[in-house]
């Protein structure tokens, strides 16, 4: 009997044990290390340890760079499944950061012109934790018996409910890839003030506030997830981190007293996002109210748990 | 010989005899710091203000118009807060001399009158024991005694001599003053100009001297982009030429040089002509489509020391093209000391950075021209010094149809913790503006240097040669050892122990051995610190931390 395949590409940061317990594919992109070296992402540390990473990244980040597995690559993963008449839906990261997405829609015409199956590719205009969530929630649609139709229908209708709330206190990186929304001149280091960014309709990240320092970045972000979320206790909880692993796991116990969630995961950050992030990310992922088109609702929420009094 | 009046023209050689008088003690008007820190700068700002004045206003026999473009040039030209306070002296004097052909001891008096409380009205906080206080009370001491039989001489020897005395009182009224054993830098400033016109009419001339290099130099000035100017351009602007010419002796060159007939001969060539001959020298700015006919015009007189020549076209272009620009909803700009500092305010998102490098601090010239380059409904200004604050405000007020806003950051720190609040993607001009202001707020400035003398404050003492902390611009710590000296400093800033985070400016002479030193102590001291380091390049302060909670 044929089966309904979820693909994701190798952004997704979805390590092995979730992949196997959920069920999810994975189409590994490539990296470049310094001196040129070309890999395989393998979604572990076995390569090269997170901090290591991290630490060489700071210091020379031009040296590192990331591309998605290629029309042929994606096409090369689809066929086995095609070939057992498998349906595929296949997630790639936001394209207004990669061309996974038009590299996936061209090996799914390959495929749909040799294949009698079904394969829909979804833009999921997030990233990194953020995209990989939203494979999850695929997968256990999957698993709990939708089909293609429907398992489509509810990624394209709840897509735009998928938040980030954290911080990236290094914004160099998405500056200079191109990451962030507006980005215009954040290259300055900004000691101890924490940007705080939310997905947008770009399907990029945009600052909506600024908090002097974690304590208060914390005590904002709370009140914005719970200003945000719904249902939280039904809820599985990513939190992403890069290089900001004491902060996730504060963060981590914040949530879970306040929110007691189904699940709460810290998850690492692969090279394939954090070449492009940097190591200055520290957010949780969820789902909750559908985001607002020009974030006004969203700054208005957070800027008053920042109080930027004068 | 004794005068019963001045006209314009005697007004200007006072006035440059004045000028240079305050140049030949500008070192010692420098040194007259309060605090215990190689950043004196009173007397550079002050010459540099009255210079300005001086250099664009053309001699006119009226003493009134005269004085007015004097006073207007010196409204644009002031350099820190005794500059300004300087040029508002002036702009009360001339107000009151508007339409006076020559000035007698009785106007003279009512000007002068004028000029303190012109002044007084200018600053939010009058402060006394400073240049105000001397003002005020050399002249209303001195009031009631002009009369008819009263000469300049007279006048201005007593008005010099009531200063003095309340000059040294200054230290009686300003603690800070009496605290560092120190007369008030402005007000000696002040008298030191009014003195050497004294002496200007007893014949006594003081040495003419250079001023600084700042006043030709236009360092704020972006760089010009040359892309707006091509083979196919139109050439309807010709160029701005400035140069100064010495005029030489010897053969080669005619020996007469008559200053009207080569004005006569210039405006041939061009328009927009100032000609100003200081002695053997002649200052000329000129816009000519023909600068080779002034070029041989005037090497028959001598050789230029400077030359500048500029294309206006390409000006032209430039500028119409970005007032085509979008209008911006805001615009941030910030003024700096210096490369280094200049590189951090640009990554941090500002859109104009005024760097007024060297010693200077930038003029309200400078900031009126950011001013004019910018199109936006909203200006923010960062003027990131407490002594650029003021000429930051005079030129908001001068710029009047723009909706400016002077952030008043007193250090490059606060102006760093202003800009990083910042949201520069919003639209939401007065969201950005809070965010700013908190930046700004509660931040805390240490400054490390080297004390140039003894000083104490009832908290802390130095001595000369010592490593010396500030904290918000006290004396804080003191120590033979610079980091010690940091970290004491730290110590005392309340709640220390809390705070996550900080930046650290490092100045020209920091090496990268005592950034590692400093980050060393920095995490045993503050294990929960988290100390962001950034090239700043200044030059007195070998490190400037900034703590923003």
């Amino acid at each position: 009997m044929s089966k309904l395949i979820i693909m994701a590409d190798g952004t997704c940061d979805l390590t092995k044990e979730l992949t196997e317990e959920y069920g999810v594919v994975t189409v590994p992109g490539h990296l470049v290390f310094p001196g040129g070296k070309e890999y395989r992402e393998t979604l572990t540390w076995d390569a090269v340890p997170r901090d290591e990473f991290y630490a060489d990244l700071k210091k020379r980040p031009d040296e590192y760079a990331t591309a998605p597995a290629n029309v042929e690559e994606f096409y090369l993963a689809m066929e086995p499944y095609a070939a057992e008449g498998d349906d595929m839906i296949v997630c790639t990261i936001s394209a207004a950061m990669s061309g996974a997405y038009n590299f996936a829609l061209q090996a799914k015409e390959k495929i749909c012109r040799k294949y009698p199956v079904k394969v829909q590719i979804i833009d999921s205009m997030r990233f990194g934790p953020g995209f990989g969530l939203m494979v999850l929630y695929a997968a256990k649609k999957r698993n709990e018996g939708l089909g293609f139709d429907e398992v489509t229908g509810w990624l394209e209708e709840n897509k735009n409910r998928f938040h980030q709330a954290g911080w990236l206190d290094d914004l160099s990186f998405v500056a200079k890839k191109g990451r962030l929304t507006h980005a215009k001149a954040f290259f300055g280091a900004l000691a101890g003030i924490k940007p705080i960014g939310e997905f947008d309709y770009n399907g990029m990240t945009t600052v909506i506030g600024k908090a002097k320092g974690a304590k208060k970045a914390y005590a904002a972000l709370l009140s914005y997830i719970e200003g945000t979320i719904e249902d939280p206790s039904e809820q599985i909880i990513f939190i992403a981190q890069t290089n900001r692993l004491p902060q996730a796991e504060e963060f981590k116990k914040l949530i879970e007293e306040k929110f007691k969630p189904k699940a709460i995961y810290i998850k690492d950050v692969f090279p394939s996002c954090g070449i492009n992030v940097g190591p200055g990310l520290m957010a949780a992922y969820y789902v909750g109210r559908p985001i607002s088109k020009d974030l006004g609702f969203e700054r208005e929420l957070l800027n008053k748990y920042l109080e930027a009094k004068e | 010989m004794s005068n019963i009046k001045i006209n314009g023209v005697q007004l200007e050689k006072m006035l440059k005899n004045g000028l240079n008088n305050l140049l030949s003690h500008k070192d010692e008007v420098n040194k007259l710091n309060v605090f215990p820190v190689p950043d004196g700068d009173t007397g550079t700002n002050m010459s540099l203000t009255l210079s300005h004045g001086l250099n664009s206003a053309a001699s006119r026999q009226e003493a009134g118009p005269y004085l007015k473009a004097v006073s207007d040039g010196m409204l644009l030209g002031a350099r820190g807060n005794s500059g300004v306070i300087l040029s508002q002296l002036f702009k009360g004097l001339y107000t009151e001399l508007a339409r006076a052909g020559v000035i007698t001891p009785a106007l003279f008096r009512n000007a002068l009158i004028r000029a303190y409380k012109t002044a007084y009205a200018s600053v939010v906080h009058p402060v006394e024991g400073t240049i105000l206080t001397v003002a005020r009370e050399g002249i209303e001491h001195i009031r009631t005694q002009v009369t008819r039989r009263t000469t300049i001489e007279e006048f201005l020897a007593m008005y010099a001599a009531e200063m003095r005395k309340s000059l040294s009182f200054t230290p009686e009224l300003l603690p800070v003053l009496k605290e560092s054993g120190v007369i008030d830098s402005g007000a000696y400033g002040y008298i030191l100009i009014f003195e050497g016109m004294l002496d200007q009419l007893y014949g006594k001339l003081h040495q003419a001297q250079e001023p600084d290099e700042a006043v030709t130099m236009s360092a704020s000035q972006p760089p010009i982009d040359a892309s707006y100017f091509n083979e196919n351009s139109a050439f309807e602007e010709g160029y701005c030429m400035e140069f100064i010419l010495q005029l030489m002796k010897g053969e080669k060159y005619t020996q007469r040089f008559i200053l009207k007939s080569y004005i006569e001969d210039l405006k041939l060539y061009g328009t927009s002509i100032v000609v100003v001959q200081d002695g053997r020298r002649i200052k000329v700015h000129i816009h000519t489509f023909i600068p080779a006919k002034i070029i041989t015009l005037s090497q028959e007189f001598g050789e230029f020391l400077t030359f500048k020549l500029e294309n206006m076209q390409l000006q032209h272009n430039e500028a119409f093209a970005s007032a085509k620009g979008e209008k911006k909803a805001l615009t941030v700009i910030a003024a700096v000391n210096g490369e280094g500092m200049e590189k951090v305010f640009r990554e941090l998102g500002c859109d104009v950075v005024i760097n007024s490098s060297g010693a200077a601090n930038a003029s309200t010239e400078d900031f009126i021209r950011a001013l004019g380059a910018v199109n936006a409904e909203k200006v923010v200004v960062l003027p990131n010094n407490k002594n650029v604050v003021m000429a930051a405000e005079q030129a908001a007020r001068l710029a009047e149809a723009k909706n400016v806003e002077v952030l008043p950051t007193k250090s490059p720190a606060e102006g760093y913790f202003a800009a990083a609040m910042d949201i520069q993607d919003s639209d939401d001009v007065e969201m950005r503006v809070k965010q700013m202001r908190a930046g700004m707020k509660s931040t805390v400035t240490l400054t490390e240097s080297v004390a140039t003398k003894d000083y104490e404050n009832g908290v802390t003492s130095c001595k000369a040669g010592e490593e010396i902390v500030l904290v918000n611009g006290e004396l804080t710590a003191a120590s033979t050892d610079w980091c010690d000296c940091l970290i004491n400093g730290l110590k005392a800033v309340p709640g220390i122990e809390d705070v996550e985070s900080c930046v650290i400016f490092k100045g020209e002479s920091a090496s990268d051995e005592q950034e590692a030193i400093l980050a060393g102590r920095l995490s045993e001291c503050f294990p929960l610190l988290e100390a962001t380091f950034v090239y700043g390049g200044q030059s007195v302060y070998r490190f400037i931390i900034g703590i923003s909670e």
